[in-house]
């Protein structure tokens, strides 16, 4: 048995490089408040607390669910924490999301942080040992990978840098403002990793996000539009084994067929309005485009390459500017899920999507292992009104 | 058989690493005051909405998840200690160096009890329900051990 669940609220910090204005709770709480404000509710009115994050060692702060338990007003309560590395924020909310449609629970605050600026992210990555190459030293050679295979010209990523952050300076909470980025400033920024510049890689920022998951009843009672979940997946797969394609891993395919299964989607690249897709590095746009089957081999980079990805593109991708924009680790899957959510409620601002009605969010983590999706639709029947 | 060593073996070089991964804390708009009081030798706790007063403070009431208004109130330095468990052997990080106990002491004023330390010299000396005093130390950095509790009959 399986009933419907809604996003009703949404709640996000402002994302910096530190914040050192708030404590832990407090930054986890901004977020939390501004979701139940966006919901109508009061830390009361919520059955159960679902939280997620990051390696611990990001902060130095343990097994964080107990000690933030009475910060998220889980005195009493359920409480449960979810970790699956980059993508936890995406798994956080579908765990909240399956714990209303399978009826445990009614009102479900879900919330995903990281405060990278407490301890140090790279140590933290690298399981607590030195010496660790960082998510950039791992993943350029698959982007390299995937240049060569797909024949991509170099400027698709400072395309896709530039873009993100020109969306970014329309998202109030975004941590990177940079609307005057050019293709240049990308192209002559230092080298990374090669062939990742500076301006192709993710900030590490301090930041948290919030959504509230309820019943049909909790949405019709609502101050605001729902956004329905439509479809939820996750999928993993080992890090490394003989014959595994880390530039198309096959958990991230299955895990984006089961999410247009779900919700009923058969041409994602025409019954999407809008998607947030797990950017960290300006080259995992197409290398996703085309990861999840919504552009065909060698295709999503002629997306970028075409404005079809811009926001006011046919594809609009990472109109809150993404990870290449804020990265708060744990938070940042459960952002593109809120921002997704948000596209379809009509309430992103200045970066909204015309008329979106149906959209797709992604989450990935570890060495591009773990993959967290959702659609989300601004009505039950969202995605039949597109066939 | 015997072996010869034809050159004398070097010592070998040796360096010295402090391996350390040091955290820092923002200790935002309840807990940075508080500390701040310790400094200036006062206790400081805040009132939640049901008229308690929470000691150390908090930002938000940990029964209901509510904000609580930051405005801090001064409560002991006098408190009654509400349980304890004698130190027999302290360690290195424990806040005296000699046996002393670490006890639950409710400030006057407060309505939760602070876990501290409490320096009664011996184990006899201590009891449920007795009074303690703080006793601050003369350099105070804004810190938990910036003071200790004594039996309010020593003080």
């Amino acid at each position: 048995m399986s009933r419907p669940a809604a996003v009703v609220g949404i709640g996000q910090t402002k994302h910096k490089k530190k914040r050192d204005d708030v404590s832990l709770p407090g930054l986890v709480r901004e977020a939390a408040q501004r979701a139940l404000d966006d919901a109508d509710l009061t830390w009361t009115d919520i059955d159960a607390v679902v939280l997620g994050k990051a390696p611990d060692p990001f902060e130095g702060v343990m097994m964080p669910e107990l000690s933030l338990a009475d910060a998220l007003g889980a005195t009493g309560k359920p409480i449960m924490r979810v970790h699956t590395a980059g993508s936890v924020g995406g798994s956080t909310a579908l765990v909240a999301t399956h714990l209303v449609q399978t009826g445990v629970h009614d009102k479900v605050l879900t919330v995903a942080y990281e405060k990278q600026a407490e301890g140090n992210a790279q140590w933290g990555l690298a399981g607590g040992r030195s010496g660790g190459m960082g998510a950039g030293g791992i993943f350029a050679p698959w982007m390299r990978s995937y240049m060569t295979r797909s024949g991509a010209p170099e400027h698709i990523g400072w395309m896709v840098a530039v873009k993100d952050r020109r969306n970014a300076a329309k998202n109030p909470y975004a941590h990177l403002q940079m609307p005057d980025l050019t293709i240049e400033d990308v192209k002559e920024s230092p080298m990374l990793w090669e062939p990742i510049h500076w301006h192709e890689s993710c900030p590490s920022s301090d930041g948290a996000c919030a959504l509230v998951l309820t019943t049909e009843d909790g949405a019709k009672k609502a101050p605001h539009p729902p956004a329905w979940v439509l479809g939820t997946a996750m999928r993993s797969e080992l890090g490394t084994f003989p014959g595994r394609d880390p530039v198309r891993p096959q958990a991230g395919v299955e895990c984006a067929h089961e999410v247009y299964d779900m919700a009923g989607i058969t041409d994602p690249r025409k019954q999407c309005d809008v998607a947030e897709l797990y950017v960290p590095f300006s080259w995992y746009e197409p290398m996703w485009l085309e990861g999840h089957d919504i552009a065909g081999p060698g295709d999503g980079w002629r997306m970028v390459e075409s404005g079809e990805t811009q926001i006011d593109g046919e594809f609009p991708v990472n109109p809150s500017g993404g990870v290449l924009s804020s990265n708060p680790i744990g938070a940042s899957g459960m952002l593109r899920f809120a921002e997704a959510a948000l596209q379809v409620r009509g309430r992103a601002g200045e970066h909204q999507v015309p008329d979106a009605k149906v959209g797709l969010a992604q989450a990935y983590g570890g060495a591009a292992q773990y993959f967290a999706m959702w659609v989300v639709g601004a009505t039950l029947d969202a995605v039949d009104q597109k066939r | 058989m015997e072996c010869v060593l034809l050159r004398p073996v070097p010592e070998p070089p040796r360096t010295t690493h402090t391996i350390e991964f040091p955290y820092t804390r923002t200790l935002g708009p309840v807990i940075g005051p508080f500390l701040t009081g310790l400094r200036d030798q006062r206790i400081l706790g805040a009132r939640t909405p049901n008229g308690g007063v929470l000691v150390p403070p908090l930002e938000w009431d940990p029964a209901t998840g509510e904000a609580i208004e930051p405005d801090l109130v001064e409560v002991g330095p006098g408190g009654t200690v509400e349980t304890w468990a004698w130190v027999t052997q302290p360690s290195r990080k424990h806040p005296l160096d000699h046996p002393f106990a670490f006890a639950l002491i409710r400030l006057d004023g407060a309505s939760t009890g602070l876990l501290h330390a409490v320096d009664a010299g011996s184990m006899d000396q201590m009891r449920t329900g007795m009074r303690v005093t703080a006793r601050w130390k003369d350099e105070r950095i804004g810190h938990m051990t910036d003071v200790v509790f004594v039996p309010e009959a020593a003080a």
